[in-house]
């Protein structure tokens, strides 16, 4: 994989000359006249500062990236001149609509506006001032253990697309490192959650895991798109909505409160990707569609692991009594019901209108009600 | 002097301390969503159209219906949850952990919330903390009750 | 290159009876709550500081007691968890902690993750407005953001690459990664906004760069791209980052440089570490290093010939374009060259690596130039 220079430079006559001309100099000028395009971009709104979308202008903006890169496979900044010989990089990801959402620059500055730090932004303290009942932390330990390796895979996801995608969707590229970042803080808190109130960690999933790796390993960018940012997203997001809403601490709520935020920006760029991979390639969506449905069958993996489903009726019902857990399951039912009901929505949304009755999702979640 | 609840002096108020906020909720990060706020009672609902831009609330307004091609999201519900919400910020200087937002819309039991776009009803999360932080200004608002 | 899952789970009956079964009739099965893991009780050494991975450094969960081969998990469980038969191959590349371990790596995290701006905002853009600088200085500012846009990408992509690669257990690591993609996003991004504010857009490419973004780019290891990338490279661009606040026609680009510098000396502070915990717990590969620091200093050296570079700096240290212009930014422009040099050995001998001065051909072409500058009466401090 190595790529080496193809000479020793310091015994390269061309290249001591150049220095040397320069250090005496002689300047050449030839960049001083780059024929590329004058301008001089400010912000339309001071207080929002100098965004992306500021710098939408002429040949050096998002907008103006064709469907197809043809021209570029270096690390030239869009809009810059080419000049010389350049190396190849190896992008395998040239069209805009595998990667683009119309959010995306948008994403981009939010997830820098709306950053946080988990050390100092949850009030670690108050959870060893008034510690939970072991059972309700024991099952605050198994969902934040599996909230780690869900994030880890949505760590992987973006690292492992980034150097692949040619460098002209730079705003792209750039909202993809935010989605890193958000995610290794995300995988940090739920950690440090699951460490603080002493229980340990608990115990890894296999289904999830499975299906996890499933998700993480799709051929295509816009594949794994629909199903790390769009799917496991979602359901993400309705985790962190559920624990919120029954958090058996301030702490998780907070924590929770802060996680959805980072969550439903990957679910919007997800949903936006797809919504733009499905207007501009047509002629891809029954692939697009049979992938879906595919792919679903790792929702159930997920939600259906005793590694999640027990602890979250724990930690809705309050408890282990037999009111509790009725109390939770009933919660829980809902849940389900919700998290299933709003992916189908997202992919509605994206158009893909008539996908709800494809999937075998809706029969199975029906089964949920009735006698065990 | 006491603002009632529903009105747009009352979300005037929590504008104006938001305003005097303001390194909190810049702090917080871009906030930009609209969405709507409905009231009901006594077989009549009261709307209000809330437009948040870069760190503030850009502008308040009531509107006999609500169309959701038009705004991010609607929260709607009876006046008596609007009420135990607000009250419950009043003692305790911020909503509880079954008074704030997220609990209340969860299952959409107490507070529904409707949307024409999926995509806009994720902005109710994406901006969250600001939202809730938002009404918790309620903790500085003397309100009474329509 | 897709993995299926070993089991279609909407198909298996027995998954979603169970499932059913547990939701339906309340009768959990509760033996994750008896995981063979680890009970610790982590504290928050500095109330001030919050909780940090150091705080979580703690019997199996902890960095430290990390062995040199990872044997036991290879999946996506995360460190210290119970992991069951069944769970997947993550596949990882690295699984050796002498190949990326650095002291303080977790300081480092947790000092990015606080210490994160925004070029956005951060930024006092409103003062360029109306703020004309001379045709000459603009351009070469102009070419010197327009080198950096083009080089921060390449500290993004490169050890975006090699984060899913490393075995899953390597958190502390793989989280300093992920804040130093977001850190050089944010570089490309302040130098792309910079050079679009400048009136005269961005100017041209550099070849020559590219060629050295292509060797940090496709390192063999991750122990090969660090040396390259955080020590070498980064050391480089962290002095010129010094170098072009010094430089700098506004306190707009002051205010670039000295925010851009703080994320630079960490991923530089990184490499250094790594470096120094490769040299202390394995000696024999010295010699490994040291083929790593031959390519990467030659393509180093090869910058020299960034013509487009050198000369935006002789014009911006000379402040414009006449005679004596030029020569005041010749004078300064070879200390800057010489310093940067000097701190890049400076930065071995302190990572205890002092005889590769005796090795090294760049030294060799360092100290020619400082015989060369002091000749010209220019003397490096």
């Amino acid at each position: 994989m190595a790529f080496y220079a193809d000479k020793d430079y310091t015994e390269d006559a061309t290249v001591l000359e150049a220095a040397n001309r320069v250090m005496q100099g002689q300047l050449g000028l030839e960049w001083y006249d780059a024929k590329t395009e004058k301008v001089k971009g400010k912000p339309a709104d001071h207080k929002r500062g100098l965004t992306y979308t500021d710098l939408d202008l002429g040949s050096y903006g998002f907008s103006a990236i064709p469907e197809n890169v043809r021209t570029s496979q270096s690390m030239v900044s869009r809009g810059s001149e080419k000049v010389g010989k350049l190396p190849d990089m190896g992008y395998v990801v040239n069209r805009k609509s595998d990667v683009w959402s119309d959010n995306v620059a948008a994403l981009y500055e939010e997830a820098k506006a709306r950053r946080w730090v988990p050390a100092t932004d949850i009030p670690w303290t108050e959870l060893a001032q008034k510690p939970l009942a072991p059972e309700m932390e024991a099952a605050c330990a198994q969902i934040y253990t599996f909230l780690q390796e869900c994030t880890s895979v949505t760590l992987d996801f973006p690292s492992r697309w980034v150097p692949l995608i040619n460098q002209d969707f730079l705003e792209l590229k750039s909202w993809m490192c935010a989605q890193m970042l958000d995610a290794s803080r995300l995988f940090e808190v739920f950690r440090k959650r699951a460490l603080y109130g002493g229980s340990g960690l608990k115990r890894a999933s296999v289904s999830a895991e499975q299906g996890l790796k499933e998700w993480l390993w799709a051929d295509l960018y816009p594949q794994g798109s629909v199903s790390i940012n769009l799917a496991l997203g979602g359901i993400l997001l309705s985790i962190c909505r559920q624990v919120a809403a029954f958090a058996p601490s301030n702490v998780d709520h907070r924590i929770m409160r802060y996680a959805m935020q980072d969550t439903a920006r990957q679910v919007s760029y997800g949903s936006g990707q797809l919504r733009y991979y499905v207007y501009h390639r047509p002629l891809e969506i029954p692939a697009m569609e049979q992938y879906i449905e595919d792919e679903e069958h790792v929702i159930l993996a997920i939600l259906g692991c005793p590694e999640v489903l027990e602890p979250l009726i724990i930690i809705s019902g309050g408890g282990l009594d037999a009111a509790q857990v009725r109390a939770g399951r009933i919660a829980v039912m809902k849940f389900i019901r919700l998290a299933v009901q709003e992916y189908l929505e997202r992919i509605s949304a994206a158009g893909l209108k008539g996908h709800s009755k494809r999937s075998r999702l809706p029969q199975v979640v029906d089964r949920i009600e009735g006698p065990a | 002097m006491a603002i009632t609840f529903p009105s747009t002096d009352y979300f005037t108020q929590l504008k104006t301390q938001m305003e005097a906020q303001a390194e909190k909720f810049k702090r917080l990060g871009y906030i930009d969503t609209t969405f709507a706020i409905s009231v009901g009672a006594n077989g009549s609902i009261r709307n209000f159209i809330l437009e948040f831009e870069v760190f503030d609330l850009k502008n308040v307004r009531e509107v006999p219906t609500v169309d959701l091609k038009h705004v991010d999201f609607q929260i709607e519900g009876d006046a008596p949850v609007w009420r135990e919400m607000i009250e419950n910020i009043k003692r305790n200087g911020q909503a509880d952990s079954s008074h704030d937002i997220n609990t209340l819309t969860h299952f959409g039991e107490r507070l529904k919330i409707r949307y024409d776009d999926p995509d806009g009803h994720d902005k109710l999360y994406r901006f969250m903390e600001s939202i809730q932080e938002f009404f918790d200004l309620s903790s500085k608002v003397d309100v009474t009750f329509n | 290159m897709a993995y299926l899952a070993t089991n279609n789970y909407l198909e298996d009956k027995n998954f979603i009876d169970k499932w059913l079964y547990t939701i339906k009739s309340g009768e959990l099965d509760l033996s994750w709550m008896n995981a063979a893991t680890e009970k610790v009780q982590p504290k928050e050494a500095n109330p001030r500081r919050g909780l940090t991975y150091r705080d979580l450094d703690l019997g199996t969960y902890g960095y430290t007691d990390i062995p040199e081969k990872l044997r036991r998990n290879r999946s996506y469980a995360p460190r210290g968890a119970e992991i069951p038969d069944g769970v997947p191959d993550a596949q990882p590349w690295v699984s050796r902690k002498s190949e990326l371990w650095a002291f303080n790596t977790e300081s480092y995290y947790e000092e990015a993750v606080s210490r994160q701006w925004n070029a956005t905002t951060d930024i006092p853009w409103d003062r360029l407005e109306g703020a004309e600088l001379p045709e000459n200085i603009g351009k070469a500012l102009s070419q010197l953001m327009t080198f950096l846009t083009e080089v921060e990408m390449i500290a993004t992509d490169t050890p975006a690459m090699w984060l899913p690669r490393l075995n899953p257990d390597f958190i502390e690591v793989r989280s300093f990664i992920a804040a130093q993609a977001m850190d050089e996003a944010r570089h490309a991004e302040v130098f792309r906004k910079r050079a679009l504010t400048t009136g005269w857009g961005l100017m041209q490419a550099s070849p020559m760069n590219e060629m050295a973004l292509k060797h940090l780019r496709d390192a063999d290891s991750f122990s090969e791209m660090s040396v390259a990338l955080h020590l070498v490279a980064e050391g480089n661009v962290l002095t010129m980052f010094r170098f072009s606040e010094y430089l700098s026609p506004t306190d707009v680009d002051k205010r670039i440089f000295r925010l851009v510098m703080q994320d630079e000396a960490r991923h530089v502070g990184y490499g250094m570490q790594h470096f120094k915990y490769v040299l202390e717990h394995f000696p024999e590969k010295r010699e490994v290093l040291h083929a790593h620091l031959d390519e990467a200093e030659n393509i180093s050296f090869a910058g020299a010939a960034a013509t487009e570079l050198t000369e935006s700096f002789i014009i911006l240290a000379g402040g414009g374009l006449k005679k004596e212009n030029i020569e005041e930014g010749i004078k300064i422009t070879t200390m800057f060259n010489l310093k940067q040099m000097q701190e890049h050995f400076e930065r071995l001998d302190k990572c205890g690596m002092p005889e590769r001065r005796e090795r090294s051909k760049l030294f060799n072409m360092y100290q020619m130039g400082v015989a060369a500058a002091e000749a010209a009466g220019i003397k490096l401090n």
